[in-house]
């Protein structure tokens, strides 16, 4: 490599270096560093009976390998993630689609409709939901009962309480992953639609085979923000359940909580956000790479 | 099939796309909507088509009114201004498409998408995916999807525009020989002059959703109906002035270059406005000397081109006049600030009555 080109790169590299050291900084600070620190404590005992810590090796994971409310935890965090997932998906698709249609003047008043779950606070949609559960005087009961359906317990009962905490999620989300599904069919060419039904496709074959799979790469990041999103869901079982009855709709993030300022564990905790961190980072990694070899093309 | 529009007139809110276009297509003739932008031509394509019916009006296919009729079951094929090939499917798969949504039977399909890719010269190619064409394959994949349910009816809206000037003019003629050889009626939408008298039957030059005029390429050239198929349709000099004598059809116009005389093209006033209107090809150029007939100029430009001497001259008033002088073998080439006279015959100029803006 001729001189002149050596330096002119290095002198780049610490150009490029400066303009990200910014946000290098804050990375560092507020996300490396606590990472660093949780893997180190995960690493000691560290509870009410040893206030003093000190280092266990992994004895915080085998406590949780053991532990049969970690595994009751991890089971209602991915049903949480595989049933209201694919329910909200198909849901926004399903009110995108409907948007998208001509529906004259009256679209922005669906589209606010749609939209507005999003924009309340989830504490305050918790709230609703708690009441709208309520076994007395909630309104599902309500209207199940004029169905002749009988009294659910909701919240309170071990089968219902989770479904419960997924239709709540389901609703705040929904909305969100609606806006972007409609995003997403509005960039989709009039002429490839149009010149399926010249070859005599009717909506649902349009549906299928053009509009469909060219929501692909909508769809890859409406699957990651929705994995995110069930993984992190907090404020809604802390409201609704407080992870009962018997941790029912306990889940990862609420367990850790409970471990770091119920119990006391910080050892414990510290491993649950490290598995948590890095179950979220995997599953995200495995869904987008398994997508993205399907949905892109080059157009 | 045979193709009769009347009246049609489509609105668009406040704009009128079209304001009543009544036109005859013959059976298996390559009839080229011609116009500038927002003139309205895709408007009439997407009306033939069945994506929009016409506000007033009506279409008929071979007599029979195609109102209400879905635009899967009019037998028309479309390639659309910009192909709109599915980018998620293989060649094969699009061409295949509407084969396979009448639930052919595989090994009939594989044969009838083969075929037609093979008259638009892409065997080979059929399992890529259209990103991975040219401009010109992905054209071509069009006008096969477009051809492989064997329309009655084939509709093109621009379908070079997006290609380079070497594939446009080798695309054409592909487009040309392929029309010929299956008869297919067919309606092909430009902006583009040149291509249009290349390639047509026939010709519409459309202005503002009307039809201005209609006319083989020849007739379109040589006799313009109006001023603005005389500006639209090849290359034309214009000279506007004002009319001092009229007889027997010709008619003389005082411009601020000189006394011009043509054949009056439509009905003029006697001391009216008119333009007169004449093909670069019609001009002569004289060396120098100023000849007694004619408009003195300077040369302002000469571009030697081969099989022809492109001039530009300018003549008194400002306006620069165009002249093509052909095979100029031998001949001076006259250079950059030169006098000259530019004189015509004026049996190859047109005047009209110029037009209110
Ligand atoms: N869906 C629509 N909504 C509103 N106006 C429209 C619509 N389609 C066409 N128009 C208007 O109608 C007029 C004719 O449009 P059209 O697309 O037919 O023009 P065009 O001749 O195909 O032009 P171009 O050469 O630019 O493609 C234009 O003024 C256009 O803005
Ligand atoms: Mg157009």
């Amino acid at each position: 490599m001729p001189p002149e080109a050596s330096c002119y790169s290095r002198a780049r590299g610490t150009e490029v270096l400066l303009y990200l050291l910014p946000s290098l900084v804050f990375l560092a600070v507020f996300t490396y560093w606590p990472i660093v620190r949780a893997v180190a404590t995960s690493l000691l005992e560290w509870n009410i009976s040893h206030p003093q810590p000190r280092f266990a090796g992994l004895r915080n994971y085998i406590v949780l390998a053991a532990d049969p409310v970690f595994h009751l935890v991890m089971r209602n965090t991915l049903l949480l993630a595989l049933v209201a997932i694919p329910l909200s998906i198909a849901l926004a698709l399903l009110f995108a689609v409907l948007l998208h249609e001509p529906l004259g003047s009256l679209r922005p008043v669906y589209r606010a409709a749609v939209f507005y779950p999003t924009m309340v606070p989830m504490a305050a949609a918790a709230m609703l939901w708690v009441w709208l559960f309520n076994p007395s005087i909630g309104l599902v009961n309500y209207y199940l009962g004029r169905l002749g359906i009988p009294r659910v317990e909701w919240l309170y009962d071990m089968t219902w309480a989770l479904p419960a905490v997924m239709i709540s999620w389901i609703w705040k989300n929904v909305g969100y992953l609606a806006i972007l599904y409609l995003a997403g069919l509005q960039a989709i060419p009039r002429d490839l639609l149009e010149a399926a039904s010249v070859e005599g496709a009717g909506f649902w074959q349009r549906l299928r085979h053009v509009t469909l799979p060219l929501l692909g790469p909508t769809t890859v990041f409406v699957v990651a923000v929705s994995v995110i999103n069930s993984f992190q869901i907090f404020d809604a079982v802390h409201i609704m359940t407080q992870g009962g009855p018997a941790d029912r709709t306990n889940v990862v993030i609420y367990y850790l909580y409970q471990q770091a300022f119920r119990f006391w564990d910080i050892g414990v905790a510290s491993a649950l956000t490290v598995l948590f961190v890095v179950g979220l980072l995997s599953v995200i990694a495995a869904v987008v790479r398994q997508m993205e070899r399907r949905v892109f093309y080059e157009v | 099939m045979r193709v009769r529009l009347e009246g049609v007139v489509k609105r668009f809110g406040a704009t009128t796309a079209l304001a009543g276009v009544s036109q005859e297509i013959r059976e298996g003739e390559l009839f080229t909507l011609l116009g500038p932008s927002g003139c309205g031509k895709t408007t009439t394509l997407r009306i033939l088509a069945g994506f929009v019916d016409p506000d007033e009006g009506e279409v008929y296919f071979d007599d029979v009114p195609v109102r209400g009729v879905p635009p899967a079951e009019r037998g028309v094929g479309i390639v659309f201004q910009n192909y709109a090939l599915w980018p998620h499917m293989t060649v094969f798969d699009n061409v295949a498409y509407g084969l396979r949504l009448r639930r052919m039977p595989t090994a009939e399909v594989r044969r009838r998408v083969e075929q037609v890719l093979e008259q638009v010269g892409l065997l080979g190619l059929e399992d890529r995916t259209p990103g991975q064409l040219s401009g010109g394959q992905q054209q071509r994949v069009a006008v096969a999807r477009a051809l492989v349910l064997n329309p009655r009816l084939l509709l093109l809206d621009e379908p070079l525009s997006s290609l380079d000037a070497k594939v446009r003019a080798r695309l054409r003629s592909e487009i040309r020989r392929l029309q010929q050889e299956l008869r297919i009626t067919t309606v092909y939408v430009t902006h583009d002059q040149e291509e249009a008298m290349v390639i047509s039957d026939r010709i519409a030059v459309m202005r503002d959703g009307r039809v201005a005029q209609v006319g083989t390429p020849v007739e379109l050239y040589e006799r313009p109906a109006d001023l603005f198929v005389a500006d639209f349709v090849g290359t034309n000099n214009l000279l506007p002035g004002t009319v001092t004598g009229l007889r027997d059809g010709w008619a003389e116009l005082a411009t601020p270059a000189g006394v011009v005389r043509g054949r009056a093209a439509r009905p003029l006033q006697s001391g009216g406005r008119a333009v007169l209107a004449v093909r670069p090809e019609a001009l002569r150029i004289s060396d120098g000397t100023p000849a007694d007939v004619g408009v003195p100029g300077r040369v302002a430009l000469s571009q030697y081109l081969g099989s022809l001497v492109r001039y530009e001259v300018e003549v008194e008033g400002g306006r620069v006049l165009l002249v093509d002088v052909h095979n100029p073998k031998g001949q001076i080439v006259l250079r950059p600030g030169q006098r000259t006279t530019v004189s015509f015959d004026p049996e190859a100029a047109l005047v009209f009555p110029e037009e209110a803006p």
